[in-house]
């Protein structure tokens, strides 16, 4: 059994050496080639400086060498960070800083965009694609010097399962994004359980639809390494393209897929996906928002044979319940469960009165512990202390519970409903989004004096986000200019994408903006 | 300016009508104010999954030319200049 994450390398690549590991844009790698440029990479990093818990950015666009880098850095005993190659600079420069990144491994393009004192921070730079330019200083290094270094094994570093591995940013209400911490252990646990649950195997080829710094792609990168499987990677171009997407699940003959429900919408929508053209994808994976019944049904339709399953949770405990669709309930179910906790994790509802839901029925806060549960924020004692708290609820000995700030309700089937959310976090596309953090970005805005960022429903996507803006002594502002704004702080995903403007903003008796009317105003007029 | 368009001049204003749909419907709200006739829109950011379907919608609704399912890929989107092209190839046919 693994105890950290690079075993579940190392073990595949001594059994499937040549077997297809990892394929991307129409390159791919063996199992021997990912373990013998991980170890060159680990050793590099090593002889740079990288010690045991340093982080390292991973800053580039979806390739095989994405995963060379996240094995590579764990064999250095390091932690990695995947950094979203769409968001701002601004944004990364912030990440870079917040977790005291000290390599970053990048493009040539991507380096560019970061501003000086965030490549000054820096001890060196791993470049990908292209030699360093005369002008660069000598801690920008090729990636062709890999070469140089021996591959047959990795540098010896203690690490035990209780180490840090990566940390993913998701977004943050303050504001800012905040960086949750995943161990070894964090990961296996969830790794583990897939692999069980959904009995991966070295016949298997998994998709890798969501991006790295998305915990979906976890159970994509890890189980495949674990079962010894093939890992089929859908870069950001493919994954726009539903035609192309669906082409691409039957020429690389897809078995498991995972994704956000509305990449799955757009496929049915837009893509003839074909059962015949399918005959090998056996199970279907989503999470990261709500699939609507509609669709989820019409997609069972289509697919009438493969394994749904609907798996819930937060980064902070990757996911912690799951429901298996069962077909024959799918024509008379109005709301799909978010189910029972995974085998390996305990979850209860919380209600009111503090107390542990036990009557079907009954509505709480979703709880979580065990050994999926992250150790907390990065860099930040005081948010992780109001989320990761003492289990008050046995007192034999000392462990922390994660509080998921979700609604459920505890159903008469013995499965668990999301019924929203206790705070202002919304999904778009699965994407978490904190409605304070677009907040935080308008009002940085120096002519913004009053902003509310609504989410308003989507059925295809979650949600759509609308701001509501008032500026200052009635200055003159229009949504392009804010929207540019806020393109620079926040990711695209999170840009309010349509602004309307207000002399002032609605308040309560107690003088608050009344986001109540704002949004039920919002909710009456369709986003053009 | 970009130099790569392959019908020169042909259509001002064709392209400017597309780049003035893309601009308000999909790039402000994207946080972009302007983009080169060469600028992958994709990998900017500018196009998203959304994005694709309300071009195409754009295109068949308002230029009236009917783009098929395949049509819809990487290369016919691309930039500014496939765009364009991609509604001539559709108009001549």
């Amino acid at each position: 059994m693994a105890y950290i994450l690079q075993q579940l390398l190392q073990k595949s690549a001594a059994r499937y050496p040549k077997k297809l590991a990892v394929w991307a844009r129409g390159r791919s790698i063996s199992y021997r080639e990912l373990e013998e440029r991980s170890n060159q990479l680990a050793r590099l990093l090593q002889q740079k400086g990288v010690r045991k818990g340093d982080r390292v950015g991973l800053y580039f666009p979806k390739c095989v060498e994405s995963i060379v880098v996240m094995l590579g850095v764990v064999k250095a005993g390091g932690v990695y960070v995947p950094l979203d190659p769409q968001a701002p600079a601004e944004r990364i420069g912030y990440i870079i800083g917040n977790c005291g990144i000290r390599a970053l491994i990048t493009r040539a393009d991507k380096r560019r965009g970061l501003d000086q004192a965030t490549l000054d921070s820096l001890d060196f730079t791993l470049l990908l694609d292209e030699a360093p330019q005369p002008s660069d200083s000598s801690a920008v290094i090729p990636w062709t010097v890999l070469r140089e270094y021996p591959s047959s094994s990795a540098p010896t570093v203690t690490l035990t399962e209780m180490d840090l591995a990566y940390i993913l940013y998701t977004s943050g209400s303050t504001g800012r994004p905040k960086g949750v911490m995943l161990t070894h252990q964090n990961a296996l646990t969830f790794v583990e359980w897939c692999a069980e649950k959904f009995h991966i195997t070295s016949d298997d080829r998994l998709s890798n639809h969501a991006p790295l710094h998305f915990d979906l792609s976890v159970f994509d990168v890890y189980n495949t390494l674990e079962a010894g499987a093939s890992l089929y990677m859908v870069t950001e171009d493919l994954a726009l393209f539903p035609s192309k997407l669906s082409a691409f699940m039957e020429t690389q003959e897809i078995t498991v897929w995972y994704s956000v429900p509305s990449a799955l919408t757009l496929l049915l929508l837009h893509a003839d996906l074909n059962a015949d053209k399918l005959k090998r994808l056996r199970t279907i994976l989503f999470a990261g928002e709500v699939f609507p019944m509609k669709y989820l049904r019409q997609l069972a339709e289509r697919l009438p044979h493969p394994d749904l399953y609907n798996l819930f949770g937060p980064t902070e405990t990757n996911v912690c319940t799951y429901y298996k669709v069962e077909r024959d309930l799918l024509p008379g179910m109005d709301k799909l469960p978010i189910g029972v906790a995974c085998e390996n994790t305990e979850v209860f509802a919380v209600n009111d009165q503090d107390e542990i839901v036990t009557e079907p029925g009954g509505t709480g806060e979703l709880y979580v512990r065990g050994p999926a549960v992250t150790c907390g924020y990065w860099g930040d004692p005081e948010k992780t202390s109001k989320m990761v708290v003492p289990n008050r609820f046995q007192q034999n000995f000392e462990e922390k519970m994660y509080r998921t700030g979700d609604l459920v309700q505890w159903g008469e089937d013995g499965n668990y409903y999301f019924l929203g959310r206790r705070d202002s976090m919304v999904k778009s596309r699965g994407y978490r989004i904190e409605l304070g953090e677009i907040e935080s970005a308008l009002l940085s805005h120096p002519s913004v004096k009053e902003a509310v960022a609504i989410a308003v429903p989507d059925d295809i996507v979650g949600n759509r986000i609308k701001a509501i803006v008032a500026s200052h002594d009635g200055i003159h502002l229009v949504p392009a200019e804010l929207q540019q704004y806020c393109g620079t702080r926040i990711p695209k995903y999170m840009i309010p994408e349509a602004i309307e403007f207000r002399t002032e903003l609605p308040k309560t008796s107690t003088g608050k903006v009344d986001r109540v009317q704002l949004a039920q105003e919002s909710l009456q007029v369709v986003l053009k | 300016m970009s130099t790569t368009n392959q019908t020169p001049a042909a259509q001002p204003v064709l392209r400017d009508q597309l780049r003035e749909f893309i601009l308000e419907n999909l790039a402000h709200p994207k946080g972009v104010t302007s983009f080169a006739d060469d600028e992958p829109l994709m990998e900017t950011g500018v196009i998203d999954s959304l994005g694709v379907f309300r071009l195409v919608s754009y295109l068949e609704d308002e230029l009236g030319v009917r783009v098929s399912d395949e049509e819809i890929n990487p290369e016919t989107l691309k930039d500014l200049n496939a765009i364009e092209a991609l509604v001539i190839r559709k108009r001549k046919k």
